[in-house]
C-alpha cells in the first residue's frame, strides 16, 4: 500500500514536472529568459566594471599619494636650499653694495664680469674679406647674436675689435667685421673725448664721421670703441687715424682709420660673453 | 533533512564545477556531462522524487545559462531521472560496465530528445547527428569514460546504494 503510494507520488511528481517543462517550451520562455539573464549579466558586468574602476581609481589614489609624498619631501629639500641661497644672495648684495661703494671712494672703474670664448676662424672669403668671417663656436658654446668679437693685435698688444655675431648656428657662427660697409658703430677719440661714428668701407679702412670741425684730431690718433657701443666694451682699440679731411665749408670732419687687426693675420677670436646677472 | 542538504550539496557542487570549472577546463569545448551522471547516479539510489526534482533543477539552471529553448534540458534530465529511477533493479550499478551502458544510453536518449525537440520547435534537425558530428560523438564519450570516476566520488558520500534485485 505505502510503495503503491509512494510510486504514485513519483507519477504525480513526474507528471507535474513534465507538464511545467512542456509549459517552458511550448510558451516560449527562452526571450523572456534570456531577457531576465542579459539583465542579470548587465548588472552583474556594471558591478564588474564598478569594481574594475574603483581597483584602477585606488591604484591611481596611491600613486598620486606617492607622488605628493615625493613632492612634500623635495619641497623641503628645495626649502633648506632656497634659504641657504636666500642667505647668500643677501650676503652677495651686502658685498656688491660695498664694492661700489669702495669704487666710487676710490674713484675706479667697474670690472665687467664677461666669460670669454676662444673660436679659431674657419672660413674667410677673399671676396669678402673685410665683410665676415665663420668661426667655429655656435649655439653649443654659449654663443648668441651681437656679441663683439675681438683679436689679439701684436701690434698694439692687447685685443682689438673685430666684429659682432651676426648669426649663429650649433658649433659655427658668422661674424660680420667693423670694416663691412653696412656696418657702423660709436667711437671716440682716445684721450681727446671726441665721439664720432665709424662705418665700414669693405676695406682694411674705416671712415670716422661727425668729428666736430674745432676738434684738434690728427693722423696717428688711436680710435677706440665709445661709452655709446652696445656691442663692444668701452675702450676697446679699434684702430689708428690715417689722415683727417679739412673742408671748411663742412660742419663735420671725416677721418679715415686703419684698423687693428689688419696688421696681424688672424687666426683666432675671442668672444666675449656678459655674464647673465641674478 | 539531511537527505536535503545532501542534494543541496551536489545540487550546488556540480553546478558549479559542470558551469564555472567546464567553461574554462576543456578542450575544444568537450567537457563530460557530470549533470547526467549524477542524474543517472541519483536514480540508480532508487529515490525517484528526488531525482526527479534534482534532474528538472539542473536542467532548469544549465538552460538559463545556455542560449537553446528554455526549458528542454529540464525536461531531458526530469526523464533521464525518472526512466533511471524506474529501472535501477535491472541494473548493477556497482558493476563498471553497467554504469558506462546506462550513461551511454542515457545520453543518447538525451541527444537524441534534444534534437528531436529542436526538429519540432524550430524546425531544424541534424540527421547525422551521432555519426558526423565529432565533437557530439566525444562529448558522449568523455561522458561515458568519466561515469566510473563520478560514480566512485559520489559513492564515497552516499553508499546506500540500490542494490540489483
Amino acid at each position: 500500500m505505502c510503495r503503491r503510494r509512494k510510486k504514485k507520488y513519483e507519477n504525480i511528481t513526474f507528471l507535474i514536472l513534465l507538464s511545467i517543462s512542456f509549459s517552458f517550451i511550448i510558451w516560449r520562455f527562452t526571450p523572456t529568459v534570456k531577457l531576465i539573464k542579459n539583465l542579470v549579466y548587465c548588472f552583474s558586468y556594471s558591478s564588474l566594471s564598478l569594481v574594475d574602476y574603483v581597483f584602477y581609481s585606488s591604484e591611481n589614489l596611491t600613486k598620486g599619494i606617492k607622488s605628493i609624498i615625493c613632492t612634500s619631501r623635495e619641497n623641503v629639500a628645495y626649502k633648506q636650499k632656497n634659504l641657504e641661497l636666500t642667505d647668500k644672495l643677501r650676503n652677495y648684495d651686502a658685498m656688491v653694495r660695498k664694492y661700489d661703494d669702495l669704487l666710487k671712494l676710490f674713484k675706479l672703474t667697474k670690472v665687467k664680469n664677461t666669460i670669454s670664448v676662444f673660436a679659431r676662424i674657419s672660413i674667410r672669403d677673399p671676396n669678402k674679406w673685410y665683410r665676415w668671417f665663420i668661426i667655429n663656436k655656435g649655439e653649443k658654446d654659449g654663443l648668441y647674436n651681437e656679441l663683439p668679437v675681438l683679436v689679439f693685435s701684436k701690434k698694439k698688444g692687447a685685443l682689438c675689435a673685430v666684429g659682432r655675431i651676426v648669426e649663429t648656428y650649433g658649433s659655427s657662427s658668422k661674424v660680420a667685421l667693423i670694416t663691412n660697409a653696412a656696418y657702423a658703430f660709436p667711437v671716440e677719440i682716445k684721450g681727446k673725448g671726441v665721439n664720432c661714428l665709424a662705418e665700414g668701407l669693405d676695406l682694411n679702412l674705416l671712415r670716422i664721421t661727425y668729428i666736430p670741425c674745432d676738434a684738434d684730431v690728427k693722423a696717428g690718433d688711436e680710435v677706440v670703441v665709445s661709452e655709446l657701443s652696445s656691442v663692444f666694451h668701452k675702450d676697446t682699440p679699434v684702430g689708428v687715424i690715417t689722415n683727417v679731411s679739412k673742408e671748411p665749408s663742412v660742419d663735420f670732419k671725416t677721418a679715415m682709420a686703419k684698423v687693428f687687426f689688419e696688421t696681424d693675420i688672424i687666426y683666432e677670436a675671442v668672444i666675449l660673453i656678459p655674464e647673465i646677472k641674478i | 533533512m539531511k537527505k536535503i542538504v545532501y542534494y543541496l550539496f551536489l545540487y550546488v557542487f556540480f553546478s558549479m564545477f559542470q558551469f564555472i570549472f567546464g567553461r574554462y577546463v576543456n578542450v575544444f569545448g568537450i567537457f563530460p556531462n557530470l549533470i547526467l551522471i549524477v542524474v543517472v547516479y541519483l536514480g540508480g539510489l532508487g529515490r525517484i522524487i528526488y531525482v526527479e526534482l534534482i534532474g528538472f533543477l539542473f536542467g532548469l539552471m544549465w538552460d538559463v545559462f545556455s542560449v537553446d529553448i528554455f526549458g528542454v534540458r529540464a525536461l531531458m534530465f526530469t526523464v533521464i531521472g525518472y526512466l533511471v529511477g524506474k529501472f535501477c533493479g535491472d541494473f548493477n550499478f556497482d558493476k563498471i560496465f553497467a554504469q558506462f551502458v546506462v550513461v551511454l544510453f542515457a545520453n543518447v536518449v538525451y541527444w537524441f530528445c534534444f534534437e528531436l525537440i529542436h526538429f519540432i520547435i524550430i524546425g531544424k534537425v541534424n540527421y547525422m547527428l551521432f555519426f558526423v558530428d565529432v565533437l557530439c560523438c566525444m562529448k558522449i564519450i568523455v561522458t561515458v569514460l568519466a561515469t566510473p570516476i563520478v560514480f566512485y566520488v559520489l559513492g564515497l558520500t552516499d553508499d546506500k546504494r540500490c542494490v540489483a534485485k
